[in-house]
């Protein structure tokens, strides 16, 4: 497993270089940003059920053959192990995000999941839509562009209350784990 | 590789948990450090050349008798790979500095030095008194601010006890 730091080094190893101030500058700038990373990662994880249930239920509400008799969240151990798998692939988002590298998302996760998921015959497509929603949802939260939706009398609203800033290179760092997760699926 | 973030990452993935508020203090205090960290790298890197030439000037000044007769620098190819092997040295040093821990020392600098050493019949001390030549030479605020020469010190003394 790597993270941002340790990432430069393999690659100045390879090279059999020292790290100079060009490779330093990308540091430094993880190193300034390194609040807003921190919370961005808290935004994911404080909402994390919340945005694995609406993941999943917005999965369902577009193809509610999955949850009748035969569908893939039929029964309750089923859609369980969907909830179960949605957390998984949002924590490890949440690490890859917390460490600036996607290596393990890549290794931990991402390593023999399609496999996995053709075995036991999950839908792939269904899998990819909930991890798009997630995208979304997590990417609102980050960036606190999150709204109560179209149910004004929504109570369970909430957003993070923190500084407000720029967050736009994280939230495109953020979407790009959850892009990788489609496409290790697709 | 072992640092700070990719030790509270295993650990919240070993218990199966999201990062917690503590996971995020640790990564935090690590940030806070960083900025020493990434100093003394960078000026460790634009002077490495000049560190590992005085470093092996150094060894070799206390230790001439390694340049007679089937020592370990008998010939100008061995002292050039004395010279090649401080730069190593220097460099994980660098890597160290960037990462926050000892990670690149002791997975390419450390592990197995021990039996290499033995077997090309090289005299570890010779290492030994270039990196303490390094250590006592670097002084605060000529070559760095008095934290990163802090950070620098303690991997060239985690080098030296490796060698001791």
């Amino acid at each position: 497993m790597l993270d941002a730091f340790s990432r430069t080094v393999i690659s100045a190893d390879a090279k059999n270089a020292a790290i100079g101030s060009g490779e330093l500058a990308t540091l430094r700038n993880y190193v300034a940003e390194g609040n807003k990373r921190l919370d961005a990662v808290n935004a994911i994880t404080s909402n994390a059920s919340c945005i694995v249930s609406d993941a999943v239920t917005g999965m369902i509400c577009e193809n509610t053959g999955l949850i009748q008799a035969g569908g893939n969240c039929y029964p309750n151990r089923r859609m369980a192990a969907c909830l179960r798998d949605g957390e998984i692939v949002l924590r490890y988002i949440s690490y890859a995000l917390l460490a600036g590298d996607p290596s393990v998302l890549d290794d931990r996760c991402l390593n023999g999941l399609k496999e996995t998921y053709i075995a036991l015959g999950v839908p792939l497509q269904s899998a990819a839509r909930a991890v798009s929603i997630m995208k979304a949802s997590s990417t609102a939260h980050i960036n606190e562009t999150n709204t109560s939706g179209t149910n004004p009398d929504e109570t369970r609203f909430r957003k993070m209350e923190t500084v407000q800033g720029d967050c736009s290179a994280l939230v495109a760092e953020a979407a790009s784990y959850f892009d990788r997760v489609a496409s290790a699926l697709a | 590789m072992k640092s700070v973030v990719t030790t509270v990452v295993t650990a919240a993935d070993a218990a199966g948990r999201f990062p917690s508020q503590n996971d995020l203090e640790a990564v935090q205090g690590n940030i806070q450090r960083a900025a020493a960290r990434l100093e003394a790298a960078e000026k460790l890197a634009n002077g490495w050349e000049k560190v590992t030439r005085e470093a092996g000037d150094a060894c070799f000044k206390k230790y001439p008798y390694l340049k007679q007769q089937g020592e370990a620098g008998s010939t100008q190819t061995k002292v050039d790979k004395c010279y090649r092997d401080l730069g190593h040295y220097l460099r994980l040093i660098n890597y160290c500095l960037v990462v926050g821990g000892t990670g690149p020392l002791d997975e390419w600098g450390i592990a197995g030095a021990r039996e290499v050493y033995r077997t090309l019949n090289l005299p570890t001390s010779a290492y030994v008194e270039a990196l303490t030549y390094t250590r006592d030479r670097a002084c605060s605020p000529r070559d760095m601010s008095p934290q990163a020469l802090n950070e620098f010190k303690s991997y060239l003394d985690y080098a030296i006890n490796s060698l001791s």
